[in-house]
């Protein structure tokens, strides 16, 4: 596939609105982002948060998620112990959504991004279109898995009745915002410009 | 020249941009990331407390993760896990003990389950119901090596912090109405609870006391504990009492204690004291406290031992010196092989009471009696009391006995030789006495009284007697006739005017015949006498004579009393008969008609009425005599009124004695 690429004909992309610039363009015109050319040092990055997220996401599954104290008896959920309960419960709608937001959708995250962090480098990959949507898809959904921190927040604000019933966040709702939060700035981090670079630094002489 | 040489082209490479440039900074985040985790994993993994497991019959509301371990109601650890034994008999609950407690968890760690329980005494710990059961332990501050493996108790215990009071245990023949956890009361205070009610391996019931402090300062080695289990109804001469100490003890019994004597030392914990069944007991054991362990001897019986008992006073040389714990069959073998069963009695000796140090050994006191054996010390059962009918065991020395030793080896106590019962001396002069009086003829004088009240009222009943009231009526009659005969003759005044006539003739005739004036005094005298008959007198006389005579038959005369009258009434009747037959009122008109004739006629006038006065005051005498004879002070009287006094006395006597029969029958059997 021979195609010519921005950085070949020494034009910049905006990554944020998209217009190309002359290379040595500091500004986009347009939009007044920075413009930057495109850079392994990005790759990095985004290895560097997403390493953060998957230690932040150990100790999400490990620890209580939710402290629930009804009459006097605490207790306290992981977030895994959670979907079982609700199984148990027959809430098998409450548990397939709590389960793909929770679990699946962040453990879909690391594999994504770390994928395509990995095979940018590769030229026989460079410039496929399923890697672009994989990662607009990523980038997309990354925020829906905060929706089980957002059940905590809500049921820890609403549900305070004293001793008949009371909720309170566990240590893994801190911990799972973090592992969201920075799979987010991983996925962030990452150049989609560098889908189309590959090999890295090949064309650079 | 100008052929300048250029320089080679060099074949250089850019320096690489040194690596902090080529290195993003970035990865200072994961790398903090990750060493706030490990730091975290590590503080809560070193932070992690101690696992102690604690064995429990069963884990009732036992949560793993949720259920708590209290120590003085304060959480210091979570259940982890919940197992069974190896053998499956109990439930090992393993527990998260803090890293700061766990060193003084030794093993004089107590622990338990603390759950919501209704007892006689309320309800407790209600708020575990919503809160779940816990564990609740108690251990001293104390550090000293530690233990991870523990069992936890059935129940909790009473008082948990052994310096808040203290506990004694409590020995008893049996438990009553004892129940775990029933109070232990001084005066009518609940001072303490009862826990840890277990038999004894010696025979009999042991459980521990735990007295609060303060109230445990009353406690002294003198104190005496009692049950008062249940209630106890008395009949007595104030009416019926019902004594419950409380509605507690009516429902897990009870025990009170109490100091009667003064001198006692302090107690320590887990010093023994005999658990009486009475406070009557309590007051009247022979058995100081610090004997609670009394010495005891086994006494085998051949003959029945009727009339022992549990409690049967034991007499040593007459003292009492201890008691009767225990009555049981031991089955024996002869040389022959043949089985036969001799009746074994258990007796508790108080050592005071035999003459040595109050805290003798059991081998000492054995080997003491065994010396009294030797010397002809026996055991028999003897009576004792008025009748003998109270039991005791006598230990005193009996002579003519054979030879026989004390028995150290015998299961489950050394026995002391028996010898056959004792006569009792009092018994047998009280069975004699009764004997006499069995013997006493009652029924012969019963019959002889009965039949000295069917003479008497034959003789009430004769014909004869019943015909004397009519003959003195008749008698009555008679009399009355007569001086109404008397009277209508005008007899009196005739008679005077007679005399008169006869005074002047004899006044003519005096002077002729000498010696006549004492002759006409005498008449004079005679006609005065007859002139004064008191007829309303004797008619009075004869009434007195009828009453008398009437309440002489009431009183029911004897058999001679018919007779007597009968002859009087005859007597008089013939008297009349004869005053009639004489034709008396004729006969002295005839008279005095003739002394107006003649004189001479006066002679025998004058000769007859001296007759006549004389039969007339016979005839008043004799019923003088009569009524004098059968009136009140009459010696015949007196007499009767005697007899049947001492009838009357002999009856009431007897009634006395079948009423006394009657009213205890129990009494005159037993005499007492």
């Amino acid at each position: 596939m021979n195609v010519l690429t921005a950085r070949a004909a020494g034009l910049i992309g905006c990554t944020r609105c998209g217009r190309v610039w002359p290379g040595e363009a500091s500004h986009c015109g347009r939009c007044g982002a920075p413009l930057a050319p495109v850079s392994a040092l990005s790759l990095q990055r985004v290895w560097a948060w997403w390493f953060a997220g998957l230690i932040a996401y150990v100790p999400a599954n490990m620890l209580p998620m939710l402290r629930t104290a009804t009459l006097g008896h605490e207790q306290a959920n992981t977030i895994l112990g959670g979907v079982i309960e609700l199984v148990a419960h027959h809430n098998y709608g409450v548990a397939a959504i709590v389960f793909i937001a929770s679990i699946m959708i962040p453990v879909a995250k690391f594999i994504a991004i770390g994928y395509l962090a990995l095979i940018v480098a590769h030229e026989k990959f460079a410039g496929s279109h399923r890697h672009l949507h994989l990662y607009e898809v990523v980038e997309f959904i990354g925020r829906w898995s905060m929706i089980d921190v957002f059940v905590v927040a809500i049921l820890s604000a609403l549900v305070q009745l004293g001793f008949v019933a009371s909720i309170h966040p566990g240590p893994a709702a801190a911990s799972f915002a973090l592992s969201v939060a920075f799979t987010m700035l991983s996925a962030q981090n990452f150049d989609p410009r560098l889908i189309w670079l590959a090999p890295l630094g090949t064309d650079k002489a | 020249m100008n052929d300048t040489p250029q320089p080679a082209e060099l074949h250089t490479t850019p320096a690489p941009p040194p690596i902090w440039s080529r290195v993003s900074v970035i990865w200072l985040v994961p790398l903090i990331a990750l060493a706030v985790t490990l730091g975290v994993a590590w503080k809560s993994y070193s932070d992690r407390g101690v696992l102690i497991e604690i064995d429990f019959a069963d884990a009732t509301g036992i949560r793993p993760g949720e259920t708590a371990l209290k120590f003085r109601e304060v959480e210091v650890g979570t259940v982890e896990a919940v197992s069974f034994s190896p053998d499956l008999t109990s439930v090992r609950v393993g527990v998260r003990v803090d890293k700061t407690i766990a060193p003084f968890i030794d093993d004089e760690a107590k622990f338990w389950l603390v759950r919501p329980e209704v007892s006689a005494q309320g309800i407790s710990r209600l708020d575990t119901v919503l809160s779940g059961t816990f564990i609740e332990g108690f251990w001293d501050a104390a550090p000293t090596e530690q233990t991870y493996q523990f069992t936890g108790l059935d129940r909790a215990p009473v008082s948990p912090d052994p310096t808040k009071g203290t506990w004694v245990e409590l020995r008893a023949e049996d438990a009553g109405g004892l129940a775990e956890g029933a109070p232990v009361i001084f005066r009518g205070i609940t001072v303490g609870r009862l826990q840890n009610l277990r038999l004894s391996p010696a025979g009999g019931v042991l459980v521990d006391a735990f007295i609060d402090a303060p109230h445990d300062k009353r406690l002294s080695s003198q104190t005496r504990f009692w049950d008062t289990s249940g209630f106890s109804v008395s009949l007595g001469a104030g009416g019926v009492s019902l004594d419950v100490r409380s509605l507690a003890s009516l429902v897990q019994g009870g025990v009170e204690f109490e100091t009667f004597s003064t001198g006692g030392s302090t107690v320590q914990n887990g010093r023994p004291f005999r658990l009486f069944a009475s406070v009557e007991a309590a007051r009247n054991s022979i058995f100081g406290n610090d004997l609670v362990d009394p010495v005891r001897f086994t006494l085998l019986f051949d003959d029945a031992i009727e009339g022992i008992a549990r409690g049967t006073k034991v007499h040593f040389r007459g003292v009492e010196a201890g008691e009767v714990t225990d009555i049981s069959v031991r089955m024996q073998a002869d040389s022959v092989g043949n089985q036969f069963a001799r009746q074994q009695v258990v007796i508790a000796l108080a050592p005071a009471r035999l003459g040595l140090d109050e805290s003798t050994e059991a081998e000492v006191v054995t080997e003491f009696l065994s010396g009294e054996v030797e010397n002809g010390l026996r055991a028999r059962i003897a009576g004792i009391g008025l009748l003998g009918t109270t039991r005791i065991i006598d230990l005193t020395d009996v002579p003519d006995q054979p030879e026989a030793r004390v028995n150290p080896d015998l299961e489950p106590f050394p026995s002391i030789p028996t010898a056959p019962p004792a006569a009792n001396e009092l018994a047998a002069s009280a069975e004699d006495v009764f004997e006499r009086v069995q013997a006493l003829p009652i029924e012969e004088l019963m019959a002889s009284a009965i039949r000295a009240m069917d003479s008497i009222s034959v003789v009430a009943e004769d014909e004869k007697t019943r015909a004397v009231p009519g003959e003195l009526a008749g008698l009555l009659e008679e009399l009355r006739t007569l001086v109404d005969g008397l009277n209508a003759e005008g007899a009196a005044q005739k008679t005077i005017s007679a005399l008169d006539r006869v005074t002047s003739a004899a006044d003519s005739v005096l002077t002729e015949i000498e010696g006549l004036g004492e002759m006409l005094a005498s008449t004079d005298q005679a006609a005065q006498t007859f002139a004064e008959l008191p007829m309303g007198e004797i008619g009075e006389k004869i009434d007195g004579i009828l009453g008398d005579l009437r309440s002489m038959l009431g009183s029911e005369d004897a058999e001679r009393l018919p007779r007597a009258l009968s002859d009087t009434l005859e007597e008089s009747a013939a008297l009349l008969a004869e005053l009639r037959a004489g034709g008396a009122a004729e006969k002295l008109n005839g008279t005095l008609d003739a002394t107006q004739d003649a004189a001479r006629a006066v002679g025998d006038a004058t000769e007859r009425l001296p007759e006549l006065s004389r039969k007339l005051e016979t005839l008043v005498s004799r019923a003088e005599g009569l009524v004098a004879a059968y009136g009140d002070r009459s010696a015949f009287n007196n007499e009767i009124l005697t007899t049947i006094r001492e009838l009357r006395r002999a009856t009431s006597s007897f009634g006395s004695l079948a009423r006394m029969i009657e009213r205890n029958p129990r009494a005159f059997i037993l005499g007492r």
